[in-house]
Order: C-alpha cells, then sequence, then structure tokens
C-alpha cells in the first residue's frame, strides 16, 4: 500500500505542478490559477479602481443614470417655475401640458434613481466578492513559511470585516458621495442658464459649505474617535469582569470592579456628550437658509427691476432647494468612504507580504532514510533568539521526544526540519544533506507533520482521510490507513460509515477522533519523517490507549520529532531533548537523563514518592 | 437614513411587562433631567414652528410680491425668513445637544444600577445566562432604552410637523389639502409594507449568510492543510463557488434595500405633480393666490419624511420597549443566596462540616441528599469521581456560590448563613480549573484580591510558588503584560499565577478545581511545587485530576452521585480494588511514568469493602 500511495502523490503532485504552468517556475508564488484577475496592488485607491473597472457597462449605466436622475429632479424644479408663469399668464393647456410632462419626468426619474442604485449596489457586492477572490488566491499561493507564523483564519476574519466596509464604501458610500456631488452641481448649472447673476448666492453656499464641512469633519473625528474608544474600553472591561466573576467573587473585589466600570461608564458618558455637542455645531445647514435668503433677496430685486420673471424665480428658489440633500448628506459619506480605503489599505498589507522562498527545483531529491543531524544551530524570530547553539543526531527510525515550557523552542525545532524557517547559523542535515540543498518539493512531500490543532473539512470521513491524494484513492486503502490510525472501530459505529460528514452539517468528533483522523491521513501519504505534536492529551485512559496505539504505528519505522506532555511517551522515548529558554539543556535516554539532570528529575519527582506503585510488571 | 431602515434584524421577544409599566419605568428615570427635557421639548416646538414658519413666509412673499415690490414689502420678509432659519437651526442645536447629556446620563445612571444587581448576583445566575447575554444587557439594552425617549421625541416632532402643515394646508384650501392628505396612505403603506419585507428577507439572508460566513471560514481554515498536502486547486475551486454563493446572497439583500428611496421618492413626485395640476387650476379660477399654491408644492417635501418615520415609529419604539424590559428583567430578578446574619468572619482554623445537606441546581437533578461529611482544620482532601458526581459542587457550597436547600454548612462550627459573606470570602483561596487573570501585568493580577499588598510581598509569594523558576520564562518577569484573558501566558503559566494569586491571600481554606488541560511536564512539576507550598497547613478540597495530586492528598474521597462510597489514602483504596481502583484504570492510568498502552491496569473487584474498613 505504501509504494502505491507514493505513487498516487507522485500523479497528485504532477497534476499541481500543471496547474502551476510554465511560468510557475519564474514567479515566487506556490500556486497560481491561469486567467485570474490580479488588482493593482501598488496603493489602496488604485486596487479598489483597478478591480471596479472590471465592470465598465455598470459604472457607464451609474454615471449616466444618476446624471439623468439629477438633471430631471433640477428640470422638474424649473418646470414648476414654467407652471407658475403658466398659470399666472391665464395658460390653462399649457398647466395641463407641464403636469402631463412633470408625471412623465417623476416616474423616468424613479427609472434611472433605481438603475443608478442597482447599479452601484453590483458594483459593490461585485468588488467585495473579487477582492475576496484575490486575497484568498493570494493566501493559497503563499508559502507554508507564511502560514505557518499568520493564524489564517484570523486574517480572514479580519479580512471579512475589511471586504464588507468596501461593499460599504461603494454602497451607500461612493453612490451617495457622487449623488450629493452631482446634485450640488446640477440646479447651480441650472441656475447658470436661468440668469448668471444668480449664481452668487449658491457659489457664496459652496464655498461656505465646503469650509463648514470641513471644519466640522475636522472636529468630529477626534471626538468621535474618543467615543468608539470608550466605548470598547467600556465593553471589554465588563467583559472582563464577568468572564472573571468567579474570581472577583472569591476574592470579594465585587466594590474594587464597581468602581472600574463606573469610570469607564463616565468616561463613555462623557465622550458621548461631547460628540453630541459637536454634532449639534454642524454648521452647513445654517450656511443654506443664509444662501437661501441672500438669493430670495436678490431674486426679489431682480424681478422688481423687471429683469425675472415670478415664475423663474420660483424655479431658482426650488433649485436652491435641491441643494438640501448634499447639506445632510455629505458627512455621513466621507466616513464611509474613508473606512473602505483603509480596510483595502490591510488587506493588501496582507497580499504585498513578501515570502522569500526558494524553491531549490534543481536540488537534492532522493528517498529519506531518515538520519537528522542538528550542528550547531540558532535561530532567531523577529530580533528575539529562540534557538542557541542547537546540536543532536538521531539515528533513522528513532523517536526524539523534545521537552520544554510552552516558549522554549520546541514547535521551532521541529519547523526548522521542514524549512518552514531557515537556520540564521549551523545546519540541519538530512541523511547528510543540508535541508538547504534539498529539493524543497522532495524535502516537504516526506516529512508529515501532525499539528496541536487538526484541521479537518466539511465532507466525509473518507473524503478527508483521502485528501492527500486528492480523492484519488481506493475505498481498501483509506480502510487500511483508518485500521492502523485506530479509526476503524469509531467511524464504524457512524450510521454513515466512511461517507459519514464531518462539522456543521454533520456528527461532530471529539479531540482524540480528529487526532486519529489525522494520522490516517498522515500514513496515507507515507512519510519518512514525522514532526508530531501530540500535547493535547486524551482525558479518559481507554482513549489514550487508541491514541497511543495509532502513534506507534505511525512511528514505526520513521524518524519522530515528538512534542509531548506525556511523562509516559518522553519515558519511552530513543532519546530527549530537554530545552530551556532556547538552549538544549541536556540530552540522553530517560536513565541517563534522571540520573544527572536536575530539571529532568524534577519532572518526575511527584511520582516517585514512597509506597509501592502497581504496575503490569507486578 | 431614516428610521425605516432600523431595527429590522432584531429578534422576536416574548414580554412580560405591559407597555404601561415599562414606560413609566423608564420615564422614571428621565425625572431627575425633567428641566432638561422641558427644554428640548420647547426647542423641537420652536424648530417645527420655524420650519413651517419660513414657508409659510417664502408662499406670502410671492403674493406681495404679485401685488407691487418696495423695500417697506420686502425687508421685513427677508429679515423675517433669516430670523425663522436662525431660530430653527438654534433650536435644532439646543434639542442635539440638551437630549445628548440627558440621555447620556440617564444611561449612565441605569448602567450603574444594572452593573450592580449584576455583581451581586450569584453564580447560579451566570450558569444560566451566557457572558455574552450580559454584557449586551448591560451596554447595548441600556443603550436601547434611551431610544425610547429620543424615538417618542422625535415621533413628537414629525407629528408636530405633520400637523402643522396639515393644519396651515386646510385653513387655505381644504380641496387641495385632501389631494395632499391622500398621499399620506400611500407612503404610510409603502413604508410598512418595505418593513415587512425587509425583514423577511433579512432575516433569510442572516441564515444564508451565517451559512456562507462558515463555509469562508472553513475553507480559510483549510489553506495550510491543503497546502501541506498540494490541493490547492481542489479548495479553490470550493471557495470559489461559495464565494459566488455570498455574492448572490449579498446582492438580492442589497437590491431591496437600494430599492426602497428611489419608490419613495418617485411616489411623492407624483403627489407634487397632482398638487401642480389642482392647485395651477384653483389659481386660474381665482380661488388660491400663487403663493399659496407654491406653499402647498413645498409642503410635499416636508411631508413625506416625517411620514414614514411615524410609519415605522411602532416597531421601533416596541424594540426599545423590549430592551428596557430585558434589562429590568435583569435588576429585578430575586438573588437566591441569601445570608440571615453578617457576622465579621474571624480568624479561621479551616474546620468545614456538611450536615444533612440537601442540594440541587434545579428541581429536576437533586445532586446532594442527607450530605454529611466532616473535613478537619489542616487537611487535604482530593475528591475523585466521574463527571456529575458532585465534586464541583462542595466547593462550590464551601465557597457560597450557591444556596443549598437543606441541612448546615458549618465552618468552624459557625453557620455559614451567618456570615458576613466579602470577610468570609477573604478567608478562602479559590483556583478554578481554568484561571481566569485580567488584563494588566502578572504582578496586578497576583494582586488582584489584595490591592494593598506591596511589591514586595507579591515578589516573595511568586518566589514561594514552584522554587520562583517560572518567573524566569516570562519576557519582563512580573511586569508581563498577560493580554486579554491571561492570552499571552500559557495555560501553565496561568495556574501558576492563579496560585500566586491564592497564596498571596493567605486563604485558611483552599478550593481547587484542579485543570484537565495538558501542560508540559516542567510547568507541571512547578505547579506541584506551588501546591505543596499552598496546600501545607491549610485546609484544601481539591477536584483532581492528577495521578500525581491524588497520590500526595491526606485523604481521597470517592464520589459517586452525590455519596462518599470510598475513602483512604491512595495506596489503601489502590490495595483495596474498589471504587477507586476502577477510577484509577479509567482516569489516571495512562498518567503514570510506567504507562504503556493497554497496561498497567489494576485489579478491580477484591475487597472494595475492606477498602472501607481499613480506613474506618
Amino acid at each position: 500500500m505504501a509504494v502505491q500511495a507514493s505513487d498516487m502523490q507522485h500523479a497528485a503532485g504532477q497534476g499541481y505542478r500543471q496547474q502551476t504552468g510554465p511560468t510557475g517556475t519564474a514567479a515566487p508564488s506556490e500556486f497560481t490559477v491561469r486567467g485570474a484577475f490580479v488588482g493593482d496592488r501598488r496603493t489602496p485607491i488604485r486596487w479598489i479602481v483597478s478591480h471596479v473597472r472590471r465592470n465598465p457597462l455598470f459604472i457607464v449605466g451609474f454615471v449616466l443614470l444618476s446624471l439623468l436622475h439629477n438633471a430631471v429632479t433640477s428640470t422638474v424644479a424649473a418646470l414648476t417655475g414654467t407652471a407658475f408663469d403658466a398659470v399666472l399668464d391665464g395658460k390653462r393647456e399649457t398647466l395641463t401640458a407641464i403636469v402631463i410632462g412633470v408625471i412623465a419626468l417623476m416616474l423616468v426619474r424613479g427609472v434611472a434613481d433605481l438603475g443608478a442604485a442597482l447599479s452601484m449596489e453590483v458594483l459593490g457586492k461585485r468588488l467585495s466578492r473579487d477582492a475576496r477572490e484575490e486575497l484568498y488566491l493570494s493566501l493559497l499561493s503563499k508559502s507554508q513559511t507564511f502560514h505557518n507564523r499568520q493564524r489564517v483564519g484570523d486574517i480572514m476574519a479580519r479580512a471579512a470585516n475589511d471586504v464588507s466596509m468596501l461593499s460599504h464604501m461603494m454602497t451607500p458610500g461612493i453612490g451617495l458621495l457622487s449623488d450629493s456631488l452631482i446634485s450640488l452641481g446640477m440646479p447651480i448649472l441650472f441656475i447658470a442658464f436661468l440668469d448668471w447673476r444668480l449664481l452668487l448666492a449658491p457659489l457664496v453656499f459652496l464655498v461656505l459649505f465646503a469650509i463648514t464641512l470641513r471644519r466640522f469633519i475636522r472636529n468630529l473625528q477626534p471626538v468621535a474617535e474618543a467615543q468608539r474608544g470608550a466605548f470598547g474600553m467600556l465593553n471589554a472591561g465588563l467583559a472582563q469582569s464577568i468572564t472573571g466573576i468567579e474570581v472577583v467573587k472569591a476574592t470579594a473585589q465585587e466594590r474594587a470592579e464597581e468602581e472600574r466600570f463606573q469610570h469607564n461608564a463616565r468616561t463613555f458618558r462623557d465622550a458621548t456628550v461631547a460628540q453630541g455637542a459637536v454634532q449639534a455645531r454642524y454648521l452647513p445647514p445654517l450656511v443654506l437658509t443664509l444662501a437661501q435668503v441672500l438669493g430670495l433677496a436678490q431674486g426679489i430685486w431682480l424681478v422688481q427691476r423687471g429683469s425675472l420673471s415670478i415664475g423663474e424665480l420660483i424655479t431658482f428658489v426650488s433649485l436652491m432647494g435641491v441643494l438640501h440633500f448634499a447639506t445632510f448628506i455629505s458627512v455621513f459619506t466621507f466616513a464611509l468612504v474613508q473606512l473602505g480605503v483603509a480596510g483595502a489599505e490591510r488587506i493588501l498589507q496582507t497580499m504585498n507580504e513578501e515570502t522569500e522562498l526558494d524553491q531549490n527545483s534543481g536540488g537534492h531529491q532522493a528517498e529519506m532514510r531518515g538520519e537528522l543531524v542538528f550542528e550547531d544551530v540558532s535561530f532567531s524570530y523577529e530580533g528575539e533568539p529562540v534557538l542557541r547553539n542547537v546540536s543532536f543526531r538521531v539515528r533513522p527510525g528513532q523517536t526524539v521526544a523534545i521537552v520544554g515550557q510552552t516558549g522554549s523552542g520546541k514547535t521551532t525545532l521541529t519547523r526548522l526540519v521542514n524549512r518552514i524557517f531557515d537556520v540564521d547559523s549551523g545546519r540541519v542535515l538530512i541523511d547528510g544533506v543540508d535541508v538547504r540543498e534539498w529539493q524543497l518539493d522532495s524535502l516537504r512531500s516526506q516529512i508529515s507533520t501532525i499539528e496541536q490543532d487538526i484541521v479537518l473539512f466539511s465532507r466525509s470521513i473518507a473524503g478527508n482521510i483521502g485528501f492527500s491524494l486528492g480523492q484519488q484513492v481506493s475505498r481498501e486503502q483509506i480502510e487500511q490507513a483508518a485500521r492502523g490510525a485506530q479509526a476503524h472501530d469509531f467511524i464504524m459505529t457512524f450510521r454513515d460509515g466512511y461517507e459519514t460528514e464531518i462539522g456543521e452539517r454533520g456528527v461532530t468528533l471529539s479531540g482524540g477522533q480528529r487526532q486519529r483522523i489525522a494520522i490516517a491521513r498522515a500514513l496515507l501519504t507515507d512519510p519518512r519523517m514525522l514532526m508530531l505534536d501530540d500535547s493535547t492529551s486524551a482525558v479518559d485512559s481507554a482513549t489514550e490507549d487508541e491514541i497511543q496505539r495509532a502513534i506507534r504505528t505511525l512511528q514505526e519505522g520513521r524518524t519522530t520529532l515528538l512534542i509531548t506532555h506525556r511523562l509516559s511517551q518522553i519515558r519511552w522515548a530513543d532519546h530527549i531533548l530537554v530545552l530551556r529558554n532556547g538552549t538544549l539543556l541536556d540530552q540522553g535516554t530517560h536513565e541517563e537523563l534522571h540520573e544527572r539532570c536536575e530539571l529532568y528529575h524534577r519532572m518526575f519527582a511527584h511520582y516517585e514518592d514512597d509506597d509501592a506503585f502497581p504496575t503490569a510488571a507486578d | 437614513m431614516g428610521f425605516i431602515m432600523d431595527g429590522l434584524e432584531a429578534e422576536d421577544y416574548d414580554r412580560q411587562y405591559s407597555d404601561k409599566v415599562l414606560v413609566r419605568r423608564v420615564l422614571g428615570y428621565f425625572a431627575s433631567k425633567r428641566k432638561a427635557m422641558a427644554l428640548v421639548t420647547t426647542a423641537v416646538v420652536a424648530s417645527t414652528l420655524a420650519e413651517t414658519g419660513s414657508v409659510i413666509l417664502i408662499a406670502r412673499g410671492i403674493d406681495q410680491l404679485e401685488r407691487e415690490i418696495t423695500l417697506g414689502t420686502v425687508a421685513p420678509l427677508i429679515a423675517a425668513l433669516l430670523v425663522a432659519g436662525v431660530v430653527y437651526w438654534l433650536a435644532n442645536y439646543i434639542r442635539q445637544r440638551f437630549s445628548a447629556q440627558a440621555t447620556g446620563d440617564v444611561v449612565l445612571a441605569l448602567r450603574r444600577d444594572v452593573f450592580r444587581t449584576v455583581m451581586a448576583r450569584d453564580m447560579s445566575f451566570y450558569d444560566e445566562v451566557p457572558t455574552g447575554k450580559v454584557v449586551s444587557r448591560v451596554t447595548s439594552d441600556t443603550e436601547e432604552f434611551s431610544t425610547v425617549v429620543t424615538l417618542s421625541l422625535n415621533l413628537f416632532s414629525q407629528v408636530l410637523l405633520f400637523l402643522f402643515v396639515t393644519i396651515v394646508l386646510v385653513i387655505i384650501s381644504p380641496l387641495l389639502a385632501v389631494v395632499v392628505l391622500l398621499l399620506a396612505p400611500f407612503i404610510v403603506a409603502t413604508a410598512l409594507g418595505f418593513r415587512r419585507l425587509a425583514r423577511a428577507a433579512t432575516r433569510r439572508s442572516q441564515r444564508a449568510m451565517a451559512q456562507v460566513n462558515a463555509n469562508v471560514q472553513e475553507a480559510v481554515a483549510g489553506i495550510s492543510v491543503a497546502k501541506a498536502y498540494r490541493q490547492e486547486a481542489t479548495i479553490y475551486g470550493e471557495f470559489k463557488e461559495i464565494n459566488q454563493r455570498s455574492y448572490v446572497t449579498n446582492l438580492r439583500s442589497g437590491f431591496l434595500y437600494t430599492g426602497i428611496f428611489p419608490l419613495l421618492v418617485t411616489i411623492a413626485g407624483l403627489g407634487t405633480a397632482g398638487v401642480l395640476f389642482f392647485g395651477g387650476r384653483l389659481v386660474l379660477d381665482g380661488n388660491l393666490s400663487s403663493g399659496e399654491w407654491f406653499l402647498f408644492v413645498q409642503s410635499i417635501n416636508l411631508f413625506w419624511f416625517p411620514l414614514t418615520s411615524i410609519a415605522s415609529f411602532w416597531s421601533q419604539f416596541q424594540l426599545g420597549l423590549a430592551a428596557a424590559e430585558r434589562v429590568f428583567s435583569l435588576m429585578d430578578a430575586e438573588p437566591r443566596v441569601v445570608q440571615t446574619g453578617a457576622i465579621p468572619t474571624p480568624a479561621l482554623k479551616g474546620e468545614v462540616v456538611f450536615r444533612d445537606m440537601d442540594f440541587s441546581y434545579s428541581p429536576r437533578q437533586q445532586v446532594l441528599r442527607d450530605f454529611n461529611f466532616t473535613i478537619p482544620a489542616g487537611e487535604t482532601v482530593a475528591l475523585v469521581g466521574h463527571t456529575g458526581a458532585g465534586k464541583s459542587t462542595l466547593g462550590r457550597l464551601i465557597a457560597r456560590f450557591y444556596e443549598y436547600q437543606d441541612g448546615d454548612l458549618l465552618i468552624d462550627g459557625i453557620d455559614v448563613r451567618e456570615l458576613d459573606l466579602p470577610s468570609y470570602r477573604r478567608q478562602l483561596g479559590i483556583v478554578p480549573q481554568s484561571p481566569f487573570l485580567f488584563s494588566g501585568s502578572v504582578r496586578d493580577n497576583i494582586r488582584y484580591g489584595r490591592p494593598e499588598a506591596s511589591d514586595e510581598d507579591v515578589e516573595r509569594i511568586a518566589r514561594a510558588v514552584g522554587h520562583g523558576d517560572w518567573l524566569e520564562t516570562l519576557p519582563e518577569g512580573l511586569d508581563t503584560v498577560v493580554g486579554e484573558a491571561g492570552r499571552a501566558l500559557s495555560m501553565g503559566q496561568r495556574q501558576l499565577v492563579a496560585l500566586a494569586r491564592v497564596l498571596l491571600g493567605d486563604p485558611a481554606i483552599v478550593i481547587m478545581d484542579e485543570a484537565t488541560a495538558s501542560i508540559d511536564p516542567l510547568t507541571e512539576a512547578q505547579i506541584q511545587e506551588g501546591l505543596d507550598v499552598l496546600l501545607a497547613d491549610r485546609t484544601a478540597i481539591v477536584i483532581a485530576h492528577r495521578l500525581s495530586t491524588v497520590r500526595s492528598a491526606d485523604r481521597i474521597i470517592v464520589l459517586e452521585q452525590g455519596r462518599i462510597v470510598e475513602q483512604g489514602s491512595h495506596a489503601a483504596l489502590m490495595r483495596a480494588g474498589g471504587h477507586y481502583a476502577d477510577l484509577y484504570n479509567t482516569y489516571f492510568r495512562h498518567q503514570s511514568p510506567d504507562y504503556r498502552p493497554g497496561e498497567g491496569f489494576v485489579q478491580v473487584g477484591a475487597g472494595a469493602d475492606a477498602a472501607l474498613a481499613a480506613v474506618g
């Protein structure tokens, strides 16, 4: 089975290489899809524009329809004036004609308005869809190094938020923003045609509006930020008091918590009041009123001089009324656009993150025997030294247990083997060849990693076990792997056996069961070396028995680096490394370390006091 | 953009209090803000009057212009308009500013009250209500509570505007007023119809979105596995499909929301056309002045937006009341733990006696019945048993987190109900299963229960736990920031901090729920060493999950369905081969350093009764 499986993997591997295509070798990415769109990633705005531009029909639709919508709005205002003139002149038929015209225009305006809004909606939702897809593809193309450094789930959760901000930026953000810009320009254009002298009031308004709006936004930003911050503090503090309620009660600290909460609640209240005060001082409506009065005065003066009809005056007043919309809407739209651009910036940051990865396609390619040597290896991560001068040697097939506290460098050590990280100094050798000399594909395909958090997919159990071989694997092979992983028996207790769906719509597996499925998945790929993190262990002995049997099957004949918390697993390992703050404190067999290593001895101290302890030997 | 959009995603909720009761209590909170609210109300009236007034003024002006134009007639008009505009702005300023202040104060007072009651609730409450719900009641619901008042103010101003305009219109021309008012039912019906459609659509799309989001999450979590096994193409294909589904769902609900405003505006526009037509004819027939006609045309714009708000008021208002109810019901519930006295707790020796105790969390499951158990001062007792045997219950009852139904709990011979609770709890040391840390430094957390402790004390205590070498693994020592809920520390480090916290309190009685989470053996050893210090010479009740703990306990108590079925030392109970040996085979066997899968079973069955006898 093992041989077959590795053949299969080869086939699958080739399929993958085909997808990368002839250009795939030059690009630093690990995965590309031909024909997939890649935006202009130089700046957030360019990136947004490059995506939006892909839907020219909807852009043109939006622009034309909103121009039409606003033109009609102003035309109706103008027609209102005409209607007055007609009535004042006693022309009954003209009135009827005008009203019919108005009704028609209203319907046209409705359709145009709707069309423009829907176009923008499509643009916004497509933008978020395409942005999400580009991000996803970019994440797929990044190296394992990247993915092991970042929690992809977190990135995507953040991105989900950023992506929805992009959508809000388009609707209602840009939709309203352009609408309010057009609704400022259109009536002013109409006024210019009506009588250029009447431009005085709207132009004065424009200037003052711009100044007051700018000042308002400047004043609002800090208080709004303070208010958001205060709310965050309030919520976080509260959540903490409630989550930690047992400690609060146990230590009788209710009073202190109350004071802390009150302080936060008061800060929030003050911030809210401050924000209310700034918002109340929103000047543009006052500016508009002043401009309207000014315009009216000028208009009346022109009527008095006989150069403007009453109907035209009414047209003018109505057109000035159209400016009302922009006065109230603008503030809200700027914030949305700003948030959207900030979201795009964060998405770009993730996508643009470099992962210098050297595929080394011409490198060493061979079947591994599994001899592993660390030669004076040091490694630091983001300036912090993680491992210092670590040296050890593992013979093929041996199991090495790594012991150390959280943060002592255990996981990092295993990651230097399959080149998720590269050493700073020293060498890591497999079968006598520096891992950097190995062809990356050959290296990684022979090393299997089982991490602490096991990811399974929402599909059948068989699909999950066979995942590694892209489903081109027989049921017998899957069952054989499952038996080896001690998973067959519990799988058969499900009604649908191997076809049982896992996850959201299916069954939920326990930690121990997930671990065994992952072991079966690894067995199917038949790796030569194992990096095994078994630090979450079962609560009861029966489950532990099965997991340990599965691990033993997996270890058989494979060089294994084992991170575990189980004393027994450490004890029975061939070789033990004791790490402390990144240095190799000691290494050897259980007996040797027990004899000479104080720290190692301490771990067993609480289990070997006085009385007889029954074991199988008794 | 209008209330028409608000609250569409609210959940349905069964109410227990009547509207009247709720409104009265809400208003009660605003009672101290009577002056500010009066001012705000006056401002609302003033702004509405100014708004209506300026339209009337313009209409008057137009009529004036037809007759004659002189400075004497125009100047007052312009001045009046200016005044109306300024009054309108000022009134709005006052309204916004003071209502923000009044609601801010009310929400603050309400939050203080809610938080106080929440802190006073016993643990049974926290078992029943998830943390997220409590938090949202204290923050969001209190905020929404104040919307009852702001909404009412809003409704008031909208109705006022509607009334003023209607009155003016009816006075000028009843006939044309009917034309305008005919529009109202259409606008209201459209707004209500939209809300009904949108609520249903929102629910559908929320469900669909939740599903899609879950799928996207999974597709993303799968990236690293897919890469490890070179299956990028497979999961990319799946993602693409999910992403497209999400797009379609989003777009569909988006269309509904963007569609409503063009529709409403069009209806209002058709109304304008009607007024133009009928009004124009009235003017032609000499039954209406042109200024009045203009007034009618303008009124449509004053009309339709308030109408949509009025139409959606009721459901908004109900949402606010529902929030108020959630807040009040939280405050009104009776605490179950009741102290009958408040004797200042003397320095305790630590003897604990359960006498004929009956206890259940809920009427359906009796946990303890006629339970009798004595722990002499200074003894370390390990409780073992299957899940649900009542191990944790004993600790919780001693901590007075829950109320028992019958029997007595005596601490140094004093009925626990008689004691002053804070001074009693200060002499307890409680180590929960997954220790909770507050954001701040390690030092802050050790000091949490004794804010007055000096830096030297904290340091001394920290060094006493596990020989203090665990401090070396913290990047900044005692000043290391622990992050939200202590996440910057490992589980083992968090336990060490929790041990130090309890040790600093120098408790007479320690109640510890041992962690089941797996911890690296070195940290584990440090924790054991810390426990050696903490438990020495103190009464300790340990819910034991670790082999090392049970082995070093003075006495092991085996619980089964709330009864003690076996007790004694580890060695004696192992020899007896009874319940404890059975538990050993199930939970502890694999923790032994000598464990190999399938080996190390202890003989069970023989001499189970001998064990009880041996301990006597």
